[in-house]
């Protein structure tokens, strides 16, 4: 299968307060790369301040990245074009009940996106809507409804509703299943799953959760103070950790794979 | 003996359109020197029956019991007074954000200071204060704070999550409690640092014999810690049992399907299959289901569930369902059945 996200020797650093001659600089994440296939899940785990989450935003564009190239579908990704990055890339934070626009309908949450990225008029837009409602398991005439009027596990499937209705092909998840109960938790990766295999996604999962992730992801990334310490197939390095890194995250969890 | 027995405790919630019933009939037990787990999603009570045993709950919720005894002494009956001096004497609680659950403008020391009881040090006034500080100290030692100086003279803010966690708990062993309360105490933490703390506590309750109710959201994290269990659903009381019987043997539906839904307890799975669910979401507490809460997502649900059903014992594994999940037990089942058609 042909590569779809393609990250060549990304690097991060943030420049601190020093003096002139003195210059001091934070390096956030250090040389890295990686690929992923569509219909591939890549899980990155770590403790926190080990560059994640500072990674999940280089991708989105939301911060440009020091130096290193993100190829999609083996396009060169440039950080001032974001209607192209937009399209195909998405992501789906933690907190869902903050990332929503309290004062607006669900229908006019969705409808900025469809706005701004496409060319399709009004009852089109209704159309579209409607049936990515209905497709993340909600109903169509929900499009009316303010976010208060959701539960917590609602909203998660209203930010993954906007997450798809562009027809992404990369979807950052970042903790996004953390704050879930587990009932419904187990309903939103069913779903993710299920969305996955229709539209053939590429997922990032950024997560602490090591049942999720031995669950979720074919391939795993272990990062630890800005470096990779471990990547490979999730059950190879599952089953035979070799960093202390990640043997103590396997450990803290009490997994055990045979 | 029991330490704790509540019998069907109910908490009602004042509202404009009339009461709410938030707690419906609960029972809980808790031993000396057990390690209990309290497991219910969002909206199933727990806090607020936590809330209810050190009594802190506000005016507008009331508490009603069968029984509601602590060491053989029935709490609702006392004043308030009287409660609160033998609670704080033998209860303490620790909360789920202890950022912000300590006091952002003192030192720690001076905080944890506050908490050491007069009753505690002996000796002449002049010795007192030097008391105190190696009282403060071996605290700091007891929680595994080994640079106990930088954490005296150091505000809340300073120090992180999981240390913060460690100076609750130090401030609730201050008064040396028989049973210590934790509120989801590693939300919002690590991994790494949620297993300390957890680590922590099982340390506390096998030295020092104290009784722990840990309170969560999910079964999937207590399992490895706790002795007993108790599962909460909206608001009822849902199961109990020890730690095997809940995990390894669920009779609850609702008990069943948070097993079958953890990836943790399913490894042997292959990846990317679809998990067991529950579908539809928990009740608000506006819209309470009447009868079994469960009902309109139960798998298992009959006519019977529009009544709420009783607890019944199976060797000390309480359940609280019309259709238990037990093999081989099939005739009351039938029982139930024919007594329904019989009515209708």
């Amino acid at each position: 299968m042909s590569v779809l996200l393609d990250v060549k020797e990304i690097t991060k650093s943030f420049k601190l307060k020093g003096h002139w001659y003195h210059k001091r600089k934070f390096t956030a994440l250090s040389p890295l790369s990686f690929a992923i296939e569509a219909n591939k899940t890549l899980a990155i785990v770590g403790e926190t301040g080990s560059g994640k989450s500072t990674l999940a935003k280089i991708l989105v564009g939301a911060e440009s990245p020091t130096t290193g190239k993100i190829y999609l579908n083996g396009q060169l990704l440039q950080n001032q074009r974001f209607k192209q990055r937009c399209q195909h890339i998405r992501m789906i934070f933690q907190d869902s009940g903050t990332t929503l626009n309290p004062s607006l309908t669900i229908q006019e949450l969705l409808d900025e996106p469809l706005i701004l990225n496409t060319e399709l008029n009004e009852k089109e837009r209704q159309q579209l809507i409607r049936t990515t409602l209905q497709k993340v398991g909600l109903l169509g005439d929900h499009m009316n409804f303010y976010p208060h009027m959701f539960s917590g596990g609602q909203k998660q499937r209203i930010s993954l509703a906007r997450a798809i209705i562009l027809q992404p092909q990369v979807i950052i998840l970042d903790e996004a299943l953390a704050a879930l109960d587990p009932s419904l938790r187990s309903q939103m990766i069913n779903l993710l799953l299920d969305l996955q295999q229709q539209m053939g996604l590429a997922y990032i999962l950024i997560s602490h959760n090591l049942g999720i992730v031995r669950h979720f992801s074919d391939d795993v990334m272990v990062m630890s103070h800005g470096k990779v310490v471990e990547s490979g197939k999730t059950i190879e390095v599952m089953r035979n950790p070799q960093h202390k890194v990640t043997q103590k995250l396997m450990m803290s969890q009490n997994i055990q794979l045979k | 003996m029991n330490l704790l027995d509540i019998r069907n405790l109910s908490i009602e919630l004042d509202t404009p359109s009339g009461r709410v019933l938030a707690v419906d009939k609960v029972s809980l037990s808790i031993k000396e020197g057990e390690f209990r787990g309290l497991v219910g999603e969002s909206g199933s009570g727990k806090s607020l029956l936590a809330q209810a045993i050190i009594g802190v709950l506000e005016d507008k919720w009331h508490v009603h019991a069968d029984r509601f005894h602590w060491r053989g002494i029935d709490l609702l009956r006392l004043t308030i007074d009287e409660r609160r001096a033998l609670l704080c004497r033998d209860i303490a609680m620790i909360f789920q954000e202890p950022m912000s659950c300590l006091d952002p403008t003192t030192l720690i020391g001076e905080q944890l200071s506050e908490a050491i009881d007069t009753s505690q040090l002996s000796g002449y006034f002049w010795q007192r204060k030097k008391q105190r500080k190696e009282a403060v100290i071996k605290l700091l030692h007891k929680v595994g704070i080994k640079k106990h100086s930088l954490c005296i003279n150091s505000y809340p803010h300073q120090l992180t999550e999981a240390i913060c966690q460690r100076v609750m708990i130090a401030i609730a062993l201050a008064g040396r409690p028989i049973l210590l309360i934790a509120d989801e105490p590693t939300a919002a933490m690590e991994s790494t640092n949620q297993g300390q703390i957890f680590r922590l506590l099982a340390n506390l309750n096998q030295l020092k014999n104290m009784s722990i109710l840990l309170i969560s959201h999910d079964l999937e994290n207590l399992t490895h810690w706790t002795n007993t269990i108790t599962v909460m659903y909206s608001g009822q009381f849902v199961e109990s049992g020890s730690t095997e019987q809940i995990f390894n043997k669920p009779m609850h539906p609702y008990t069943r399907a948070l097993v079958d839904s953890s990836t943790k307890a399913n490894l042997q799975l292959p990846s990317k299959s679809r998990l067991m669910t529950l579908p539809g979401s928990i009740p608000l507490l506006q819209h309470l289901p009447i009868g079994c809460r469960l009902g309109p997502r139960c798998p298992r649900a009959q006519k019977t569930c529009v009544a709420a059903p009783k607890v019944s014992n199976f060797h000390g594994h309480k359940v609280s369902c019309h259709f238990p999940l037990i093999r081989g037990n099939r005739k009351k089942d039938s029982v139930k059945h024919k007594a329904v058609k019989g009515i209708n």
